[in-house]
C-alpha cells in the first residue's frame, strides 16, 4: 500500500513499475480543457478512489487510462508501458488497433450507466469477451461466467436479459464481465451514481471484496463511506488538476486545501 | 430495510402495516356508459359501402370471375410469378449487402470513402429506377464490350455487352443498385440508432472494431433496420413489374402477353393483382417473426405469435386473457 502524494517527486525507475503512471497529462476537447497535467500513481493492488465535483476531468482520466480518449500531451503509463504509443530511439509510434485493444482486454472498465449488451443474456454478456477476444473456448467460458455471477451473487440470473433485471443487478453483471477477461486494473467510472439508493449497498459490497482480493482499482466515486472502508488513496480533483491527494481518512478528516474543504462540506 | 408484510398486504410503508387491513373486497364500479351515435352511423355507411362492393363483385359480369380462375393457376403466370419472387428475393440480397457496405462506408473517418458513399447515393437516389433499368438495359450502346482485367493493364476476360446483360441481368442490376441506395440509409439509422456506450463497452473489452459491429451494433442496430426492410422488400415485389418494360417476362409482363391476345385485360390484371397481394401477406407474416426474433432483451416479455394469442382466445371461455406472468426484479439477490 502506498499514500504518495500525485505531486511526489519522480518515482525511482529500478523500482517494480506502477501499476498506472501519470506524468504531466494533457487532454482537451476542442478548445475545452478538461485534464491540465495530471501527475499520479497507483501502485499494484492499491485502490484509488478519486473525488470531484463534475466536470472536474475524473471520468475522462479513467477513458484515457484505457486509451479511450487520446492524451494530447504528457506519459501515461499502465504496468511500466506507454498507453498508446510505442517510444523506439526517442520517437514516439502510435500503437495499431490490434495492440490497443490487446491491452484495453488487461483493464477492466465499469460504466455509470452500465452499459450491457441488451440483446444477450446476463451470461452471454459476461462469456462475450472470453471467447471473442481471447478465444477461450465456450464451455469453459460459460463456467467461468458462472463462477463469477455467483461472486456478484447472481447465480439465479444467468438466463435473464438486463431489460430483466434492477439496475444493481445490471451493474453487477458489468462488474462480472470486466473480471471475466481477468484484467489486471479494474476502472470503475461512478459504478453507483445511477443506482436508486436501495440498491447501492449490494454494488459497493462487490466492489470491496474485490478490492480485499488484492484487485488494483481506480474508482471515481461519490460514496465517501465506500472511499474510507476500501479506499488506500484518495485524489481530490478539481478543474483538470489534482488539487489533493493522501489516506482517504486524511483527506475526508483534515483536508489541507480550500477548494477540497469546500468540496467535502457540500457532499458530506 | 422494508420488513416483509405479510402476503397480499399489498402497499405498506414502514411503519404503516398495521394501519389499513381491507378484509372485505373491493366493490366494482357500475356505471351507465356514454353513447356513441356517430360511431353507430360511422358503422352503418361503412356496412353499406361493404355490401355494395359484394354486390357488384359478384353480379358485374364483366370481371370474368371464370377467366380469372382458368388464369389464376396457368403455368404461364406462375411461370411470370417465379421470376417476380427472383427479382425480388435477389436484387434485395443485393441491395442489403451494398446498403451495409455503403453505411459503414459512410460512417467511416475517412473522407474519400464517406464521399464515395455519399455520391453513390446521391446518384442513385436520385434519379427515377425506370430510367436505370432502361439504362441498364441499353448499355451496350455506352460499352459494347465489357471485359475483366488489371486496371490499364492486360484482360483475362472480355464478352459482348448485349449477351452478358440480359433483359433480366439487367433488371437484377438496376432494381439491386437502387435499392442498396435506399438500404445504406436505412441501415446507417440503424447503426446511429444503438448507443455509442454499446461500442465503447466492448472496445474496453478488448473487442476490435469489426468484432463490435458485427457481434454488439449491428444485431442491435436490426431492430431499427428491419421494420423499412420489410416495407423494402413490399416495395420492391411490386416495382419490379416494371422490369415489364424491358421485356421480362415478370408476372405483369406474362398477365400482359396474355391479354393482348385474349383481350381479356382486366381479369388478368386481376390475376396479377392476387398474386400481389398473396405474396405480400406472406411477407408480412415473415416480417413479423423476424422482427420477434431481433426483440430479444428489448422488452421484458416477448409479446405472443398470433397463433399463441388465437390458442389462449379459444381456450379461455369469455374470461379476459389472464396477464403474462410479470418478469419483474426479483429483488437484490444477496
Amino acid at each position: 500500500m502506498t499514500a504518495q502524494g500525485a505531486s511526489a517527486s519522480l518515482p525511482d525507475p529500478s523500482s517494480a513499475p506502477m501499476m498506472v503512471r501519470a506524468e504531466a497529462v494533457y487532454k482537451s476537447f476542442g478548445r475545452l480543457q478538461v485534464l491540465r497535467g495530471i501527475d499520479l500513481e497507483v501502485a499494484r493492488q492499491e485502490v484509488m478512489c478519486v473525488i470531484g465535483p463534475s466536470g472536474s476531468g475524473k471520468s475522462t482520466l479513467l477513458r484515457c487510462i484505457n486509451h479511450l480518449e487520446k492524451i494530447n500531451a504528457g506519459r501515461l503509463w499502465v504496468d511500466g508501458e506507454l498507453v498508446g504509443y510505442r517510444q523506439r530511439g526517442g520517437k514516439l509510434y502510435e500503437l495499431r488497433e490490434r495492440e490497443i485493444s490487446a491491452k484495453r482486454a488487461e483493464i477492466g472498465m465499469v460504466f455509470q450507466q452500465f452499459n450491457l449488451f441488451p440483446h444477450m443474456t446476463a451470461l452471454e454478456n459476461v462469456t462475450e469477451a472470453p471467447i471473442r477476444v481471447k478465444g477461450m473456448p465456450k464451455v469453459r467460458a460459460a463456467e467461468l461466467a458462472r463462477e463469477l455471477l455467483d461472486q456478484v451473487g447472481l447465480q439465479d440470473k444467468a438466463a435473464a436479459y438486463p431489460k430483466q433485471m434492477s439496475g444493481g443487478q445490471q451493474q453487477r453483471v458489468a462488474i462480472a464481465r470486466a473480471l471475466a477477461m481477468q484484467p489486471k486494473l479494474m476502472l470503475f467510472d461512478e459504478p453507483t451514481s445511477a443506482l436508486d439508493p436501495e440498491l447501492v449497498g449490494d454494488v459497493l459490497a462487490v466492489m470491496q471484496d474485490l478490492a480485499a482480493s488484492g484487485m488494483t482499482m481506480i474508482v471515481v466515486t461519490h460514496e465517501m463511506g465506500f472511499a474510507r472502508e476500501a479506499g488506500d488513496t484518495m485524489v481530490f480533483m478539481d478543474d483538470g488538476v489534482v488539487v489533493e491527494s493522501g489516506r482517504p481518512r486524511d483527506v475526508l478528516a483534515n483536508p489541507q486545501r480550500d477548494r477540497t474543504r469546500s468540496f467535502l462540506a457540500k457532499v458530506l | 430495510m422494508p420488513s416483509s408484510a405479510e402476503p397480499g398486504a399489498g402497499m405498506t410503508r414502514p411503519g404503516q402495516e398495521q394501519a389499513t387491513v381491507r378484509t372485505e373486497p373491493p366493490q366494482e364500479i357500475r356505471a351507465v356508459p356514454v353513447r356513441h351515435p356517430g360511431r353507430w352511423l360511422a358503422a352503418a355507411v361503412v356496412l353499406l359501402l361493404a355490401a355494395m362492393l359484394a354486390h357488384t363483385l359478384v353480379t358485374n359480369p364483366r370481371f370474368q370471375w371464370g377467366v380469372i380462375g382458368h388464369y389464376f393457376l396457368s403455368s404461364r403466370v406462375l411461370d411470370g410469378l417465379g421470376i417476380t419472387i427472383l427479382l425480388t428475393v435477389v436484387a434485395m440480397a443485393i441491395g442489403i449487402a451494398l446498403g451495409v457496405i455503403l453505411a459503414i462506408m459512410r460512417l467511416s473517418p475517412n473522407p474519400l470513402l464517406s464521399g464515395a458513399s455519399w455520391a453513390y447515393i446521391w446518384l442513385f437516389r436520385g434519379t427515377p429506377v425506370l430510367v436505370q433499368l432502361l439504362f441498364w438495359f441499353n448499355l451496350a450502346f455506352l460499352y459494347p464490350r465489357i471485359s475483366l482485367g488489371v486496371p490499364f493493364g492486360p484482360e483475362f476476360f472480355h464478352a459482348n455487352a448485349n449477351s452478358l446483360i440480359t433483359a433480366l441481368a439487367a433488371a437484377i442490376l438496376g432494381l439491386g443498385l437502387n435499392e442498396g441506395a435506399y438500404m445504406a440509409e436505412i441501415v446507417r439509422a440503424g447503426i446511429l440508432s444503438v448507443e455509442h456506450g454499446q461500442s465503447e463497452a466492448a472496445q474496453a473489452l478488448g473487442m476490435r472494431r469489426g468484432q463490435t459491429l458485427r457481434r454488439i451494433i449491428l444485431p442491435q442496430a436490426m431492430r431499427v433496420i428491419i421494420p423499412p426492410t420489410g416495407n423494402e422488400t413490399i416495395s420492391m415485389l411490386k416495382t419490379s413489374s416494371l422490369a415489364s418494360v424491358i421485356t421480362v417476362t415478370e408476372l405483369l409482363y406474362a398477365v400482359q402477353l396474355i391479354y393482348s391476345v385474349t383481350f381479356q385485360t382486366i381479369p388478368l390484371l386481376i390475376v396479377a393483382s392476387l398474386w400481389y397481394l398473396i405474396v405480400t401477406s406472406l411477407l408480412t407474416i415473415g416480417q413479423y417473426y423476424i422482427e420477434r426474433h431481433y426483440a430479444r432483451g428489448s422488452a421484458r416479455q416477448l409479446p405472443l405469435t398470433p397463433w399463441q394469442r388465437l390458442r389462449r382466445l379459444l381456450f379461455t371461455f369469455h374470461a379476459p386473457p389472464p396477464e403474462p406472468p410479470a418478469q419483474l426484479p426479483a429483488g437484490p439477490g444477496r
